[in-house]
C-alpha cells in the first residue's frame, strides 16, 4: 500500500512538472505578483544571475500570474549594449553576447517588460535604436531612479539581485 | 506530513534541524527522500534557508556586542522572522551602549530622532500624499553615488516645482560610508549644496560601521556636517520599509 501511495505520488509530481506555469502557480499558491527588478551593473556574471533569478520567479509563479519589469539605468545598460557598439558610447562593457540575447529574448516571450532609463541614454552617448538589442520607444522611461519608485508606489516588490 | 498540503515553513521542526545542520546523515537521507516527494516542503525549505540567509547578511553588519546575553530558549513558533528583526535591532542598540557615546567626539547630541514629528513613521496612502524614498547605499562606487545624487536632485527638484511632498533618506553603510566620510568623499560640496536647498533631504550613516572602522582597522571617521548618525543603517532600511517607505538600493 506505501508503495503504491509513493507510486501515485512520483507519477503526480511528475504530472505537475510537465504540465506548464498554471498548474504549478496554483500549486504553489502564489497568486498574482507584480514585481520590479533593478539592474545598475556592469558584471556580466552578476547580470546572467539576475536573468536566471527572473527565469526561476516565473518557474514558481508562472507567467500568466506575473506582471514583472526589469529597470535597467546607468551601468545596467551594459546587459543590453551590442557589444560591436560599445567603442560607440561612454560605457565600459557590452553585455549583449549571442547568449545573452538568447536568455533575454525568452524572457521577453514569456511577458517580461525591460525598461530602459533616458537619463542613461543621454549621459553615456548610447543610441537606443542601433546600439542596443531589441529596444523599442516604448521601453524608454524618462529616468530609471523615478521609475523604480513609481513602480513601488503602485504596489510593485522591489528585488535587486 | 501528508505530501501534498501546503505548510507553514516556521512550524516545521524537521526542517528547520536540516536548515540548521542539527541532523544526522541518516536523517538527512530519509528528509531529503521525502521531501522529494512533496513540492510544498520543498518550497518551505527554498524560503527557510532565504530567510536565514537574509539574517545572516543581516548579522554580518552588526557586531557581537561584548557581553553578550545568553541566548533565549526555542523562540516562539511562527514569529521567527520578527524575532530576527528585532534581534538585529536589539543588537546594535546594544552594541552603541556597550561602546558608549564616545563613537564621535562631540556628537552625541547629534544623535537625533530622524522624525521629530513622527510623520515619516506613517506609510503615504493617496496618490496626493508625500512620497517617501530610503535609498540604501552599501558600496563605494563613486560612478553609482555621482548618478544617484544626480537623479535625487532631479526628483526633488521636479516635485517641488509641481507642489508635491517627497522625502527622501540617503542612508550608508559598510563601504557605501565612504560617500559621506570627510577623508573619502568626491561629493562633497554637492553633499552640502543638496542640504542647502532640500530640507527634506537627509544623509544618514551606520554607526556600527564607524565604530567597527575604528576597532578592526583602528580609522577614526570624520563624517561630512550635514550627516546624521544612526544606530544600525541596515535595521535602518529595515524599518523604513516596514513603514511603507519606498525603498532603492544604489
Amino acid at each position: 500500500m506505501k508503495r503504491m501511495t509513493t507510486l501515485f505520488a512520483t507519477i503526480l509530481m511528475t504530472l505537475a512538472m510537465i504540465t506548464t506555469g498554471m498548474a504549478s502557480a496554483n500549486d504553489a499558491g502564489y497568486g498574482k505578483q507584480k514585481v520590479v527588478y533593478h539592474i545598475n551593473y556592469d558584471n556580466p556574471k552578476k547580470q546572467a544571475g539576475a536573468l536566471r533569478n527572473i527565469q526561476n520567479h516565473i518557474n514558481a509563479v508562472g507567467a500568466e500570474n506575473l506582471d514583472l519589469k526589469v529597470v535597467l539605468h546607468g551601468k545596467g545598460l551594459t546587459l543590453l549594449l551590442e557589444p560591436e557598439a560599445l567603442k560607440r558610447t561612454k560605457l565600459k562593457k557590452a553585455n549583449a553576447t549571442d547568449e545573452m540575447q538568447a536568455k533575454i529574448s525568452g524572457l521577453k516571450d514569456q511577458g517580461v517588460k525591460f525598461n530602459i532609463c533616458a537619463n542613461t541614454l543621454r549621459g553615456k552617448k548610447v543610441d537606443y535604436e542601433n546600439d542596443l538589442y531589441d529596444v523599442d520607444k516604448a521601453d524608454i522611461v524618462p529616468s530609471g531612479v523615478a521609475e523604480l519608485a513609481k513602480l513601488q508606489a503602485q504596489g510593485y516588490t522591489y528585488i535587486k539581485p | 506530513m501528508t505530501p501534498g498540503r501546503r505548510i507553514d515553513p516556521m512550524q516545521d521542526q524537521e526542517l528547520h534541524a536540516l536548515v540548521d545542520g542539527e541532523m544526522s546523515a541518516a536523517e538527512k537521507v530519509a528528509l531529503i527522500d521525502r521531501l522529494q516527494r512533496d513540492h510544498y516542503r520543498r518550497t518551505a525549505l527554498c524560503e527557510l534557508r532565504n530567510l536565514k540567509e537574509m539574517v545572516r547578511t543581516a548579522y554580518e553588519e552588526v557586531p557581537v556586542p561584548a557581553s553578550r546575553p545568553a541566548p533565549d530558549d526555542e523562540p516562539e513558533q511562527g514569529r521567527g522572522w520578527l524575532a530576527a528583526v528585532a534581534a538585529v535591532v536589539i543588537a546594535s542598540v546594544a552594541t552603541l551602549f556597550a561602546a558608549g557615546p564616545e563613537l564621535l567626539p562631540g556628537s552625541s547630541e547629534r544623535f537625533v530622532l530622524l522624525d521629530p514629528d513622527g510623520k515619516g513613521a506613517r506609510p503615504a496612502q493617496a496618490g496626493d500624499e508625500e512620497m517617501r524614498i530610503v535609498f540604501h547605499v552599501s558600496g563605494d562606487d563613486p560612478e553609482k553615488s555621482d548618478e544617484i545624487l544626480r537623479e535625487v536632485e532631479d526628483m526633488l527638484a521636479t516635485y517641488g516645482e509641481k507642489g508635491r511632498k517627497l522625502r527622501i533618506e540617503i542612508v550608508a553603510h559598510g563601504k557605501g560610508l565612504a560617500m559621506l566620510r570627510q577623508e573619502l568623499s568626491t561629493q562633497k560640496e554637492k553633499i552640502a549644496e543638496l542640504s542647502r536647498r532640500f530640507p527634506n533631504l537627509t544623509f544618514v550613516a551606520c554607526m556600527n560601521t564607524v565604530k567597527r572602522l575604528r576597532v578592526e582597522e583602528g580609522v577614526i571617521v570624520h563624517l561630512l556636517p550635514e550627516v546624521i548618525p544612526i544606530y544600525s543603517g541596515v535595521a535602518h532600511v529595515v524599518k523604513r520599509q516596514q513603514e511603507g517607505w519606498i525603498y532603492i538600493q544604489v
